[in-house]
């Protein structure tokens, strides 16, 4: 029988990536959002089906096939008697109810597979609880009957994705990634296909704040007077998405649109989504100031001023000494807020001044005697960076070595769940 | 969501993205019952696209008059020559649509069909033999076998008054064959409700095969095996409205059953999930408070006990 | 409550309460160790009677005291496929959360579905009463819900079967 291509799903907090693999897209990204019947979100953590167990309603009735998830959910918001959940917080599963029903849909209506006849490769964050991959697993093999398992952790995939790139030649999956999405972005360490859980950190910066960022610079300039309230913060999206770019030096960057606006500013136009009212919006300096709060935090929050590469550096110095150089050496972006332009020559140019000036000054420390050969620092930018872990995942599930590496459901009737405790690493070339 | 869908949704919002904004493409994907897809763009055209099938049960289902069906139905996009790996390719030119945007619509629909449509073949031609027999007066068509699973298959046969379908149904899994009978016996026993007797006639069998195919050679016959037959009246096909939305619906009935059987899985584990949090509850009920005290050293930190 | 199922959970109750009598207790083979006797098993003088109560062939409930511990096995009412699939969905899935149930073994004893430890720790950390409140509890509640589970399970069906069929109509 011919082997039908595995299922990669990968949910976010945000978004749900799903698709087969082989593509090089993911076949569907949706909102992770459930709308179900009954009251709004504000109980997400009763669930709503099983509310009354012992009374004849819920003995007959299939009130929980009626839901709607991804974009449907939210169109579906309005709609009296549903409410929107979130079931994952944070890139945790938060509801299990929830999530077993998204899944469900997401398999049979969307992707039209049957789950008996597919592998799957599910992602998870770092440093997730072990007895949810054991959940996890009771979900797929329990209720769908899935063929076999493979869940990945998210960076790792991050990783896998980097290789598509022609600047990498070794198939590693040693290296630093750096996750940011709309919510939250992520410094992860990884050594051989392993994180290193005591050296993650999270910056509070990622899309939406950008978003936020270019908003109010707009205001200021009151760019923002033409375009409807409601619109607003879809139009600073836009402009983020469309017109940002990383500069390699403010200073300068403001003097050449001062002496020449005409030829640097651009002008975003766009419609009201009612009533077609047609504005126009001047885009100007938030054009390379967006992705600088990156750099420069204190631009835009009061709270966070550490610069990313900063912790970047914080990052690498923390993890075991041996795989420093690895880590510094393969730098790889991943998520939606990573896509600027030159996003990773202005990382790699940080970085690598805070590395050298460090050595430098150990150098003068030990009387120039000994001098250090110098630590290489490359960032890893690629064409897949948006969906990255979803591609990831597809490249690793179309290698030979997956379908071994998976759990099967023989395996999991043999022991249960908590086969899943453990993972093994494969497709790296070292 | 209570019934599947017989169109395709990759196909769908693919082709609707693409008229929007044609560029290149290749994807693989697959529809229920291991069928393959592949959707493709040509080098030299962003606007060429090519849709490939694979389907396993192709050379019977062209013996039955697939081709004749897809022909009808896609006119000249069929092309005569299916990309290797495939059975059957489909050529969709971006540039020569309908204009209107309903008849994009139902042109995109008609493509994310096109499973449904193969498969329509062998069910047509019996709707066609019931209709020649059904003049003769008595007799029966022969017997028409769609391998559609590796252990599956579906039979049909026509005779003077009826069309017979018949699903072998396997269950890997010892829950899905419990859950299974359940299901299977009450698709018998719901039909002689007073509103739906209008329906076909479903029997079920566990492990014998029923009359009409028991002289077919290598049939299972263990005690995962079941036979279901859906009795098809001239009522259910007459109008060929009705007979092409019971082709789409009788497809389905194994994702239906399967589907039906994951999702009450599904609601049993939330079921479970809710009465364990219960018991969690009465048991907390027996733990008694215990008070903490934080605990100091002299120079103000705190001491945590493991 | 039935009339049937009153005094059998009345038995086990009071059998219970009585053998919960748990004192703290180390090892006499391994010098410094403390375990539940009852599933060491290493001496034989600390382990009492075990003893069953019976409902019907069905449904028992096997109680095994020991100086320091007592293991409480049930066998759930299995009327037919249905509810033995059911039953074992449910204890296992139950057994898998065995680390929030602290009194939970994570397998039964052969012979019964599920199992409880209960050891001195137990009985002295938290209210004995409650212990068995809960035990009972358990056992009227998991009867009620396996065969809730199975109404609801054949209203499914129908209804799956019923709109299944109903669209042919259309």
């Amino acid at each position: 029988m011919s082997v039908l291509a595995p299922i990669i799903c990968d949910n976010g907090t945000g978004y749900s990536k799903v698709g087969f693999a082989g593509n090089s897209d993911p076949s569907f990204v949706f909102p992770t959002a459930i709308a179900t019947k009954g009251s709004a979100s504000s109980s997400s953590n009763a669930p709503a089906i099983p509310s009354k167990p012992g009374h004849l309603a819920s003995k007959r009735g299939v009130e929980d096939l009626d839901f709607f998830i991804g974009d449907e959910a939210l169109a579906n918001a309005k709609t009296p008697g549903y409410g929107v959940h979130y079931p994952i917080r944070h890139g945790m599963i938060d509801n299990w109810d929830h999530m077993e029903r998204y899944w469900e849909q997401t398999i049979f209506k969307y992707l039209r597979a049957e789950p008996e006849d597919h592998y799957f490769l599910l992602t998870e964050p770092p440093l997730n609880a072990p007895e949810n991959r054991e959940q996890t697993a009771e979900i797929f093999f329990e209720s769908f009957n899935i063929k076999g398992l493979y869940i990945a952790v998210q960076a790792v995939l991050a990783l896998a994705a980097s290789w598509s790139s022609n600047r990498v030649t070794d198939r590693t999956l040693t290296g630093t990634v750096i996750d940011s999405g709309d919510g939250v972005t992520h410094v992860i360490p990884c050594a051989e296909g392993y994180v290193i859980g005591s050296a993650i950190k999270h910056i509070p910066i990622a899309g939406r704040d950008i978003s936020q960022f270019v908003l109010n610079l707009m205001r200021e300039r009151g760019e923002m007077a033409t375009v409807p309230p409601e619109d607003q913060l879809r139009v600073a999206s836009k402009v983020k998405e469309n017109y940002s770019y990383v500069c390699q030096d403010i200073v300068k960057e403001f003097r050449k649109y001062d002496a020449d606006p005409y030829k640097h500013f651009e002008r975003y136009e766009g419609e009201h989504s009612v009533t077609g009212r047609k504005y126009a919006v001047d885009v100007g300096y938030e054009r390379f100031l967006a992705p600088e709060i990156f750099f420069n935090p204190e631009i835009y929050s009061s709270d966070f001023l550490t610069p990313l590469p900063e912790i970047v550096d914080e990052v690498i110095k923390q993890s075991p000494i041996d795989v420093r150089r690895g880590l510094y050496k393969n730098i790889v972006l991943s998520g939606g807020s990573t896509m600027f332009q030159h996003f990773g020559q202005r990382l790699k140019r940080d970085l690598k001044q805070l590395v050298d000036r460090r050595l430098d000054a150990s150098v003068l420390a030990s009387g120039s005697v000994q001098k250090s050969s110098g630590v290489e620092v490359d960032v890893i930018s690629h064409k897949r960076q948006r969906y990255a872990v979803w591609y990831g995942g597809s490249l690793l599930a179309s290698l030979p070595e997956f379908y071994t590496s998976c759990h099967t459901k023989a395996q999991y009737d043999e022991i249960g769940p908590s086969i899943c405790r453990r993972y093994q690493i494969f497709g790296s070339a070292t | 969501m209570i019934l599947l869908e017989p169109h395709n949704v990759i196909i769908q919002t693919t082709l609707a993205d693409k008229i929007l904004k044609p560029s290149s493409v290749d994807v693989q994907f697959v529809d229920y019952d291991g069928v393959r897809f592949h959707l493709s763009t040509t080098p030299e055209r962003k606007t060429l696209l090519l849709l490939s099938m694979h389907i396993r049960c192709w050379d019977e289902l062209v013996q039955y008059g697939a081709l004749d069906v897809l022909r009808r139905e896609y006119g000249s996009l069929l092309q005569p020559q299916s990309e290797p790996d495939y059975n059957v390719s489909l050529a969709i030119d971006l540039e020569q649509l309908p204009a209107s945007n309903e008849d994009r619509e139902s042109f995109i629909m008609s493509v994310a069909l096109f499973k449904r449509n193969a498969l329509a073949a062998p069910f047509e031609h019996a709707f066609t033999s019931q209709k020649g027999l059904d003049s003769a007066g008595a007799g029966t068509g022969d017997l028409m076998q769609i391998h559609y699973r590796d252990e599956e298959a579906i039979y049909i046969q026509a005779s003077h008054d009826r069309v017979t379908v018949i699903f072998s149904t396997v269950f890997r899994d010892e829950t899905d064959r419990i859950y299974g009978k359940v299901f299977l016996q009450e698709f018998v026993d719901a039909r002689r409700q007073p509103s739906i007797q209008t329906a076909p006639q479903v029997l079920y069998s566990n492990r014998d095969p029923p009359l009409e195919i028991r002289h077919l050679p290598n049939l299972r016959n263990t005690d995962d095996t079941g036979y279901v037959t859906f009795v098809l009246f001239p009522r259910h096909f007459t109008n060929p409205a009705t007979a092409s939305a019971t082709i789409s619906h009788i497809q389905l009935f194994r994702d239906y059953l399967h589907y039906h059987i994951k999702c009450s899985k599904a609601y049993m584990h939330s079921r479970m999930r809710h009465r364990v949090a219960e018991f969690q509850k009465v048991l907390n009920r027996a733990k008694t408070e215990v008070a903490t005290t934080e605990k100091k050293t002299a120079s103000g930190r705190t001491l945590v006990s493991r | 409550m039935s009339n049937v199922l009153r005094p059998y959970l009345a038995a086990v109750r009071s059998t219970l309460t009585a053998a919960l009598t748990l004192e703290n207790f180390s090892s006499q083979v391994v010098e410094r160790h403390n375990k539940p006797e009852v599933e060491a098993a290493g001496s034989k003088e600390v382990l009492l009677n075990p003893l069953t109560i019976s409902r019907n062939e069905n449904e028992r409930v096997l109680i095994e005291p020991s100086v320091n511990s007592i293991r409480l096995s049930i066998k759930i009412k299995q009327a037919d496929e249905i509810e033995r699939i059911l039953c074992h969905k449910f204890t296992r899935f139950m057994m898998q959360r065995a680390e929030n149930f602290i009194v939970l073994r994570r397998k039964p004893v052969p012979g019964y579905d599920i199992s409880f430890l209960i050891t001195n720790t137990h009985s002295e950390t938290m209210l004995k009463h409650k212990i068995v409140d809960f035990i009972i509890q358990f056992m009227e509640d998991v009867d009620r819900e396996i065969s809730e589970m199975k109404l609801s399970l054949n209203a499914r069906a129908r209804i799956v079967a019923e709109s299944y069929l109903t669209a042919f109509n259309s």
